[in-house]
């Protein structure tokens, strides 16, 4: 069965490198989920969760802010601003200008 | 004997030298330790990173954004320099000050005036007392440097490019190739070079769209190069005050050995003196 490569990075470290059935990330508009197979890609990142499922089952979740979602070849890279188990800290990206002109 | 009395002073004084020394040896090592891992932690999402904004930079995007801003001369340029605020790491601060100053000598004489930033207590002193003016001055930057402080840092600097005040931003720091190896080297970080050899990304789906993107992402990039740069030099301090401990320490051991042989030999010659004299004066009675 075929899988994704799936890393997962904020500037300060890896948080996920592995293999996943599917994920479904926080785009700047809206939800969107990739599967193996799924056409190149690039997308903005909002603020929210990062879910990533395992090839046997089970799954694993991220907080994530920002940043850019990057697909090619069953090989999902995240990079966002932030990532960990706590939502990102209310505004603290605001500095950055990032995600929020979704409604543009 | 006054001399023997003088030398022991002198042991007592290099071992206790040497003590502090091979302790900041061990802190170092250790901080150098963590520093790396951090290091090596960042290069993921920084290769990443750049491999995405070289697919979708395009020389004619550059019309439309101030960041992109490509000036036909240069005329103004910022120096940012990266330097350490505490001393005792060898040549650390003083070759990255030399680069910097280096770069400047070489900007004037092809006419483009610099400008300078300058984050470390060692540098700011120096340039201080050099009477330089430095349009930023950061010492409150430590050891495990974080996003928001090489945003807080880039920032200004980018702005002034964005608007113009500047046509292009020069970085100084530390390039982290070992713990023994870490030069000082300067990076043109602004205009931003796309990189010709890069795959364009023009088979992607881009949402929302290339530009748009690159908007967002270029000055995550760029903050994320001094954040790198931040983390990098913090490592490199950490590995060249250890080598300077670790000279140190060596070299103490070595004026210890020569100290304790002077000493010695002073202690028998008054021995040897003593005997002579107590052999002198039974002689004498006989």
């Amino acid at each position: 069965m075929a899988s994704l490569t799936v890393r997962v990075a904020s500037p300060q470290a890896t948080v996920f490198d592995g293999e996943a059935a599917a994920i479904v990330a926080p785009s700047w508009d809206g939800q969107v989920g990739v599967l193996p197979g799924h056409a190149p890609m690039l997308a903005l990142l909002g603020a929210g969760v990062l879910t990533v499922d395992r090839p046997g089952g089970g799954s694993e979740a991220f907080h994530v802010a920002g940043g850019v979602l990057k697909v090619e070849r069953d090989t999902v890279t995240v990079l966002t601003e932030y990532a960990g188990d706590e939502p990102a800290p209310e505004g603290a990206f605001e500095a950055f200008d990032l995600a929020e002109d979704a409604e543009d | 004997m006054s001399g023997s009395r003088e030398v022991k002073r002198r042991i007592k004084s290099v071992e206790n030298t040497r003590q502090i020394t091979r302790t900041m040896e061990l802190v170092a090592t250790s901080k150098l330790k963590r520093a790396t891992d951090r290091v090596y932690a960042t290069r993921p999402y920084a290769e990443a990173l750049e491999g995405i904004v070289s697919g979708l930079y395009s020389p004619a995007l550059s019309e439309k954004y101030p960041i992109l801003r490509r000036p036909d001369e240069e005329r103004r340029a910022a120096v940012l320099l990266l330097t350490a605020n505490r001393g005792l790491c060898g040549a650390f601060n003083a070759n990255l000050i030399k680069e910097a100053r280096g770069l400047m000598d070489d900007l004037r004489a092809r006419a483009i005036e610099p400008e300078l930033h300058v984050a470390g207590k060692k540098a700011v002193a120096y340039f201080r007392f050099r009477g330089e003016e430095m349009l930023t001055e950061r010492v409150d930057i430590g050891d495990n440097p974080s996003v928001e402080e090489a945003e807080s840092l880039i920032g200004p600097v980018r702005e002034r490019f964005e608007t113009g005040v500047v046509d292009a931003v020069y970085l100084v720091s530390s390039e982290f190739r070992s713990a023994m190896s870490t030069p000082p080297q300067t990076r043109r970080i602004l205009p931003i070079e796309g990189d010709p050899e890069a795959p364009p990304a023009d088979h992607y789906i881009l949402t929302p769209s290339a530009d748009v993107i690159l908007e967002r992402i270029l000055p995550s990039y760029i903050r994320n190069v001094v954040f790198t740069a931040l983390v990098e030099n913090a490592a490199a301090e950490q590995g060249a005050r250890r080598s300077a401990m670790k000279n140190a320490t060596d070299n103490a051991g070595e004026v210890l050995e020569n100290l304790k042989r002077t000493y010695n030999r002073a202690r028998q010659a008054q021995i040897t003196q003593e005997i002579a004299e107590i052999v002198g004066g039974s002689a004498a009675l006989e």
